[in-house]
């Protein structure tokens, strides 16, 4: 894998700025305080807009003054060590943090301009407009039929079996699935492998017709042949789904997304255009993750 | 031992280390089999324990299943049985049974003649024959003018000596049966008038004083109703409780005060509940007395804390990332408890109710206190009447002085067992029926 090219001049002039000279480095080089975001947080036309974002287990703090934009109809993905807030930050954005007891949330995050935090959205209505998909899959122990259909029949979306078949079908074609399964509907979705109940749970969340896709670390359970299909995947339902995808893997970042954010104790440390943040960071802490320096 | 041999060639400190743990080897194995020693010995000790109690109850109850019965040419004379003489069922109410017996048995024996002696041959045979009959010519009036051999049941007495658990040897004194009524028991026995046969009342009738009389089905009822309302209450509330706290209730200071109170409540003696229902139920609501309503509510009480606990930890064993699932695609709390959680839960919370009830039915310190140990001879029809359990059946058999009640004692306890048998066999069926594959 060569993504860490070398870098090119005139950034590089740039790159001194965020390095920190032996002699004024601070007695704790890069700790929690002394991190700034660097690199354009806005995009034109964002789907979601996070200003501010604070998350606390109890009086633990996960997430740390996070702002970021989330583009339309692109992929972002968010890489950074084990423990950094990555799953916490996705799980803001669909309010899965409220079943966490002890956790809160400050700050504004919002989509299309309303605010997902006011009291009077509701969770319901949010979910179903920003859908899931587990690092684990999770099928539901019943049919891959009932799996999928599950959705539309609770948000009432099919009003009848007509259309709740047709939904059924063409979330699984969608999520690549339909060829391998469509002759037994009936058996079990917890019966498939691994790579296709995480497709399963793909097609279960596009079924209830969601604007975004949220996944956290979605292809860590699987092997490269069943990665390469949800990542395929990925990079189609872009053109209809806004995407954001957490992962440990700096190829996957790499080849499925537009724009990648690092994330580090807690902080935004860098986002970027995902090719320049791979050939060339801005941040010291972004290179020395992405080069392997630790992590 | 066909240990494999050290890989070829291995550096000296594996060698080492591989020679250690072989040398250990011989030890682990040791330990393990003589664990498995421990828990084969555990097993067998209970089912022989288990074999033994089954042994003992069926060996002294299974008698009592059967009855003596003597057969006897009634005469069925209408000037005794129908005093009106128009064979209606409300003259034929009136009429004089016991008489007919006396006949019948006189004819037998017509040597008897003294007023004492006729009274004890008169003894052998049940109080109950006289209803027997009455019930017998209401049925077929036709019978009315003929002689008919009805078998009619025996005293308990008679019963006793007949299975064997009266001895001759002993002097007349020591037993309840004097030598003239044995020579009459042994003649009977010789011309084949004496049998034994299934003991249908025994499974028909209530408790009765009379041994021969008395019968399961009082209890049974009883039993059943208690443990109707027990269910009816326990499961549905219960669940509500265990649903609630693990997914709705906050988590404070006020559920763990909850949380604690209700283990202690499910190491409370039984007897306490049965206080608590008398004061609340009998004193100040003014409930029936003896009634299975009552019992019912004390044993609700008492199953709860089963319920609700057996109910949490099903609940909790549910993967949270079932419920994320349900969540994640905007399904509410209410539909991914009802939906998801309930159904996957189902079978831990049958299996606790199932504990719950099995405990209900054996009990019977807290029906004490409320009244259910009173003899109730009818057997009761709704919730409202008075009525008595198995186990207090079996503590009252227990502690009457006949020895016809002996053998009704373990007889009650297998039909309790059966019970018990039964219900567990209903819970282990809906268990699988609710189970999910995963
Ligand atoms: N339910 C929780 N209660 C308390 N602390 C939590 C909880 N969940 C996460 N944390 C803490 O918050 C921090 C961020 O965790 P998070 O799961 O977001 O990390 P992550 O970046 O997703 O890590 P990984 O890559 O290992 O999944 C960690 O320090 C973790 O210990
Ligand atoms: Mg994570």
């Amino acid at each position: 894998m060569n993504i860490i090219a070398e870098p090119q001049n005139e950034i590089k002039k740039e790159r001194p700025k965020m390095r920190y000279l032996e002699t004024d480095r601070p007695a704790t080089p890069f700790a929690r305080e002394h991190i700034k975001t660097v690199g354009a947080i806005t995009v034109d036309s964002p789907r979601i807009t996070c200003r501010n974002v604070n998350v606390y287990y109890g009086t633990k703090q996960a997430i740390d003054d996070v702002s970021l934009d989330i583009g339309r109809n692109a992929v972002i993905a968010l890489i950074g060590p084990s423990g950094c807030g990555k799953s916490t930050f996705i799980r803001c954005l669909n309010r899965m943090n409220d079943t966490v007891i002890g956790c809160r949330v400050s700050g504004r995050i919002g989509i299309d301009e309303q605010n997902i935090y006011d009291p009077q959205m509701d969770v319901v209505l949010l979910r179903a407009q920003v859908g899931m998909v587990f690092q684990k899959p999770n099928p539901f122990p019943k049919s891959i039929y009932d799996n999928i259909a599950y959705g539309p029949r609770i948000h009432g979306l099919a009003a009848n079996k007509l259309e709740l078949d047709e939904i059924v079908e063409t979330s699984l074609r969608k999520a690549g699935l339909w060829d391998e399964v469509k002759d037994n509907l009936a058996h079990p979705g917890t019966g498939l492998s691994g790579g296709q109940q995480q497709r399963l749970c793909i097609a279960r969340t596009i079924a209830v017709g969601p604007e975004v896709i949220l996944m956290d670390e979605p292809c860590s359970a699987l092997d490269p042949i069943a990665t390469a299909r949800i990542e395929q995947l990925i990079d189609e339902l872009r053109e209809q789904f806004t995407i954001v995808i957490v992962t440990h893997s700096m190829q996957q970042a790499a080849r499925v997304s537009q724009r990648t954010a690092y994330f580090h104790l807690g902080k935004l440390v860098e986002v970027g255009e995902t090719a320049q943040l791979f050939t060339n960071p801005m941040h010291q802490l972004t290179e020395d993750y992405i080069t392997g320096r630790f992590g | 031992m066909n240990d494999p041999p050290p890989i070829g060639g291995a550096p000296e400190m594996s060698r080492k280390s591989y020679e250690t743990v072989r040398r250990g080897l011989a030890k682990r194995r040791a330990a393990e089999r003589r664990f498995r020693c421990y828990g084969l010995s555990a097993i067998l000790l209970g089912l022989t324990s288990l074999a033994l109690l089954f042994a003992s109850i069926v060996s002294n109850g299974y008698t009592a299943f059967r009855q003596t019965f003597v057969g006897l040419d009634i005469y069925f004379d209408a000037e005794l049985i129908d005093p009106q003489g128009n064979r209606s069922p409300e003259s034929l109410a009136t009429g004089d049974y016991g008489g007919l017996v006396k006949r019948a048995l006189s004819k037998v024996f017509p040597a008897v003649s003294s007023r004492s002696e006729k009274r004890a041959l008169y003894s052998l045979v049940s109080t109950a024959a006289a209803i027997e009959l009455q019930r017998r010519a209401v049925r077929e009036p036709s019978l009315i003018g003929k002689t008919v051999k009805v078998w009619l049941p025996a005293d308990d007495d008679v019963d006793m000596y007949v299975k064997g658990h009266i001895r001759r040897g002993a002097g007349e004194s020591a037993r309840r049966l004097n030598d003239r009524q044995l020579a009459w028991i042994d003649e009977l026995i010789e011309q084949g008038n004496i049998e034994q046969r299934f003991n249908k009342t025994f499974f028909t009738a209530g408790d009765s004083r009379e041994p021969e009389q008395a019968g399961i089905w009082g209890a049974a009822a009883g039993s059943f109703f208690t443990l109707v309302v027990t269910l009816a209450l326990s499961f549905p509330i219960g669940i509500a409780a265990a649903i609630y706290l693990e997914e709705f209730a906050p988590k404070n200071r006020w559920t763990d005060l909850i949380e604690v109170n209700i283990n202690n409540l499910a190491a409370v003696p039984s007897i306490v509940f049965g206080l608590l229902g008398l004061a609340v139920f009998i004193n100040f609501f003014d409930l029936p007395r003896s009634s299975p309503l009552v019992g019912g509510l004390v044993l609700t009480f008492m199953t709860l804390p089963t319920i609700i606990i057996a109910a949490r930890a099903a609940i909790k064993s549910v993967p949270p990332s079932i419920r994320e699932a349900a969540l994640g695609i905007g399904a509410s709390s209410m539909q991914t408890v009802f939906h998801h959680v309930l159904p996957l839960a189902m079978p831990g919370m049958l299996t606790g109710a199932i504990i719950g009830m099995a405990r209900a039915l054996g009990e019977s310190a807290p029906l004490l206190m409320i009244g259910m140990v009173a003899f109730i001879v009818d057997i009761p029809h709704s919730v409202m009447d008075p009525a008595t359990v198995l186990p207090v059946q079996v503590y009252l058999w227990a502690d009457s002085p006949e020895r016809g009640f002996v053998e009704r004692t373990s007889a009650a306890i297998i039909v309790l067992l059966a019970f018990l048998i039964t219900m567990n066999a209903l819970a282990v069926y809906l268990r699988s029926r609710f189970e999910r594959r995963w």
